[in-house]
Order: structure tokens, then C-alpha cells, then sequence
């Protein structure tokens, strides 16, 4: 469970820098920086955690180091392979029952920061993917006999309730991002 | 859209009693005149509801989703798209005629409840029997049943200012439910009631729909939802998104 946990902290961690790359070049104060500004300081970074996911996305050919400036530091540039990685991130709902929603907040902070990026598109999806476990969580309860059936009823009544919350939060996330892009009808980059 | 009947020939659809229309909305559309000003309360909306199926309608408050069931229901009509209930297009029924098929087919709780204040609560009930012509004793009976089924049996012949909110909603759910319809419209009808009565109710609809009925349920509340074969997302009056409960159960 925690090593899902830390597993899935990460790669939120490297789609969101990918996120903030897909923007324009940029090296690793500065990546770190702007992550912490989207995600609100929730997820502070040490700077050793943003070079050595730049090295393994750079392995991986999802981003690419360019010149240095002028002081010195590597500026990193995504790859059209990093793009389309950050792209399929953001359509794919995540759909582990289990997962921290953390890794669902980071998303939605990096969707909003991310120009092209409908957050409500991201929103919805998600919402749909949430809504059918809650549906196959209520099948199967109606599928018990609750008596009998104790111990499961109680478990599928947890995930009910995690289901039905993130529900919730999800309808939150969209009214306060509907009302802030009121408010800031159009931010700049 | 991915779950739907993947058969390359749609001409079979009629006859496959697996897909019994109830309900069939083609590209609907309602727009509502205000002044110089139109509202567009729904846009281009398709949806086949079949019988057996339990549909939840989600969104924001103002998306269209009472609209939708008025529309479903012949209580409004729409202002583009066709509309066909059990086969007739209610675009071409003469009023006489939307009424009958409204009162014997359609069971309907409103978002609003509408009780009939000088009448108990059994003959809110019994009323749409007795509209279709079911004599007072059987209309009685049945009704009585129902109101059993839902848990409040010993409060029939309070008047509806006697009752609480939630016991109001119970009764105004027994009297969509009364009789065999073939289409139940809920608007809210969880509203009031606490979730343990709600459950209650979802699981009443879901019988309902078990036994063959098309089942239509607006609700703000996911655990709710839950209990829907097919959830459809609307937003500004049109669909965005549905979720389809995994596979389709075979019948
Ligand atoms: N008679 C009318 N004249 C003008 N506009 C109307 C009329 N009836 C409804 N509308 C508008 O149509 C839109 C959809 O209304 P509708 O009642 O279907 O929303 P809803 O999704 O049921 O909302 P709620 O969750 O608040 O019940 C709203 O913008 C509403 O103001
Ligand atoms: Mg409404």
C-alpha cells in the first residue's frame, strides 16, 4: 500500500514535470518552482527529486537536456514522445481503487496551469470512470446478503463512500475552477 | 457510446425483445423565449431508455435534467427532435390522448412533491388508478400496498400537512408507483429523506426496473446514481458523458 502510495506520488511527480516542460524549456529550479506554485506548495520537491526524474525521462526519451545558461544550469526541453505521454495522462482517468487521491489533485492542479488542457475534460473523465466503480460497488452489494454477508458489506460500504466522495470533491474542483476562470478570464501564461 | 449493441445491423433492433424501446429521444432540443432572448434549457439530446433499464440524469443545477423528464414525461414539449414513448411520437398526440397515455403508462414524482392537500394520503395514491377507470375498492387495495411496500402503511388516511416532509415524499413516491407503469419519471425523489430511506427507495425503483419498467431518476447524489444501469451527465442542456455499469447483465 505505501509503496503503491510513494509509486504513484512519483509518477504524478514526472507527469506533472512533463506538464510544466510541455509549456516551453525550462531547468530544474525553475521546473521545481513552478510545480510547487500549481500544486499549491502541497507537494514540496527537493531539487535532487527533480534532476533524477529528468534523468530517468530523459533515459526514457521524454525529455531532452539542451545548452547551459549563464549560469551554468542545463535547460530541459520535452520530446514529441514526452508530449504525447502528457496528453495521454491527462485523458486517462485513474482508475486504481485503491490509489491516494493525491495523485488526482496533482493532476487537476497541473491541468490548470497547462494551456490546451481542458480541465473540465479532465474532470469529467475522471468523474465517469469514478461514477462506474460506484456503480460495480453497488452491484454487488445489492448482490449480498447483508446478515450474512457482514464483514463484505462493511468493506463495500468504505469504498461506497471513498467513491461517492471523490465524487463529490470532483463536483468542488469544477465549481471553484469554473468561478476562478470567471474571475481571471484570461490569465496569462 | 463504447457499450452499445455492437451488431452491424440495426434493422433487428425492433424485434430483439432483449431492447424493448420505452423511451427514444432523437437531437431535442427546447429553447425557451425570454423576450429577445432564448434559452436553450436543452440541445440536441438523444437517449434510448429500454425496458428494464434504471437511467440517472447528473448536473449542475440548471443543466436541463427536469426539463429532460417534463419533456419524457408530455408535460413540455420539446421545441425540436423527436420525442416517441412506448412507440408513440408525442409530437402527434392530441391532448386527450398525452393525458391517457401519461396517466395509465407514466408514473411521475415531481421535484416538487404536489400532493393534493384536501385529500388523505391513500387517495393521493388511489387517484391515478381511479382516473383510469379502477374501481375505489381495488384502487384502495393496491394503493394500500404500495404504501406498504415503502414503510409508511399506518399513515394513509393522514392528510398530506399531517405528515413530515419525508413521509410526504414516501406517499408522492407510492403514487408514481401504483399500477403497472411502464415508465417511472423521479425527479429528486430522495430529496428529503435521510440515506437509509433513500437506499429504501433506490432499491423500490430498481425492482421496478428488475420487473420491466424504464426508469428515468434525476438525482444530485452519487450514491444514488449507483444503482443506475447507465448515468448520463448533462451540462448546459446537452450530454457530455454517460457510465455504463460494467456488462449488461443478461436477461
Ligand atoms: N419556463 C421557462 N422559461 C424560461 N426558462 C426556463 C423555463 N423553464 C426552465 N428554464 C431554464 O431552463 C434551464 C434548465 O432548467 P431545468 O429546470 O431543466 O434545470 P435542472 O437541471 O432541473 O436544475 P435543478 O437541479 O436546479 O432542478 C434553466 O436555465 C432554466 O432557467
Ligand atoms: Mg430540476
Amino acid at each position: 500500500m505505501n509503496t503503491e502510495y510513494a509509486y504513484s506520488v512519483f509518477m504524478s511527480i514526472r507527469h506533472g514535470l512533463l506538464a510544466l516542460l510541455s509549456q516551453g524549456s525550462r531547468h530544474g529550479y525553475q521546473l521545481r518552482a513552478e510545480f510547487e506554485a500549481s500544486t499549491g506548495a502541497t507537494w514540496p520537491l527537493n531539487i535532487g527529486q527533480v534532476y533524477t526524474t529528468l534523468a530517468r525521462m530523459e533515459r526514457d526519451g521524454l525529455v531532452e537536456p539542451g545548452e547551459q545558461d549563464e549560469q551554468g544550469r542545463i535547460v530541459y526541453s520535452i520530446t514529441p514522445d514526452g508530449a504525447t505521454e502528457v496528453g495521454r495522462w491527462f485523458a486517462t482517468p485513474i482508475t486504481q481503487t485503491e490509489r491516494p487521491r493525491d495523485e488526482l489533485a496533482i493532476k487537476l492542479a497541473m491541468a490548470v496551469t497547462t494551456q490546451d488542457v481542458d480541465v473540465a475534460e479532465v474532470v469529467q473523465a475522471q468523474r465517469t470512470a469514478t461514477m462506474r466503480t460506484l456503480q460495480e460497488l453497488t452491484r454487488s452489494k445489492r448482490g449480498l446478503d447483508s446478515p450474512l454477508d457482514v464483514a463484505q458489506t462493511l468493506i463495500l460500504d468504505s469504498k461506497i463512500f471513498q467513491a461517492e466522495a471523490e465524487l463529490r470533491w470532483l463536483d468542488h474542483c469544477e465549481a471553484v475552477l469554473s468561478r476562478r476562470s470567471l474571475q481571471h478570464p484570461q490569465e496569462e501564461p | 457510446m463504447i457499450d452499445r449493441d455492437p451488431s452491424p445491423v440495426p434493422s433487428v433492433v425492433e424485434e430483439d425483445p432483449g431492447r424493448d424501446l420505452v423511451v427514444e429521444l432523437a437531437d431535442v432540443g427546447r429553447v425557451h423565449q425570454e423576450g429577445a432572448q432564448a434559452v436553450h434549457a436543452l440541445k440536441e439530446v438523444s437517449l434510448e431508455i429500454v425496458a428494464g433499464e434504471l437511467i440517472a440524469v447528473m448536473g449542475p443545477s440548471g443543466s436541463g435534467k427536469s426539463t429532460l423528464l417534463n419533456i419524457v414525461g408530455g408535460l413540455d414539449r420539446a421545441t425540436s427532435g423527436r420525442v416517441v414513448v412506448e412507440g408513440e411520437p408525442l409530437d402527434l398526440l392530441s391532448p386527450p390522448r398525452l393525458a391517457a397515455l401519461r396517466r395509465r403508462r407514466v408514473g411521475y414524482v415531481f421535484q416538487d412533491l404536489n400532493l393534493i392537500p384536501s385529500l388523505t394520503a391513500v387517495e393521493n395514491v388511489m387517484l391515478p388508478r381511479e382516473l383510469d377507470g379502477v374501481r375505489t375498492g381495488k384502487a384502495r387495495k393496491e394503493a394500500l400496498a404500495v404504501l406498504g411496500e415503502i414503510g409508511v402503511a399506518d399513515l394513509g388516511d393522514r392528510f398530506p400537512d399531517e405528515l413530515s416532509g419525508g413521509q410526504r415524499q414516501r406517499v408522492a413516491i407510492a403514487r408514481a408507483l401504483v399500477g403497472e407503469r411502464r415508465l417511472i419519471l423521479a425527479d429528486e425523489p430522495t430529496g428529503a429523506l435521510d440515506t437509509a430511506t433513500g437506499d429504501d427507495i433506490l432499491r423500490l425503483l430498481r425492482a421496478r426496473a428488475d420487473a420491466g419498467a424504464a426508469v428515468l431518476l434525476v438525482t444530485h447524489e452519487p450514491r444514488y446514481a449507483g444503482w443506475a444501469d447507465r448515468v448520463v451527465f448533462l451540462r448546459d442542456g446537452q450530454i457530455v458523458d454517460s457510465a455504463t455499469a460494467g456488462l449488461v447483465t443478461a436477461r
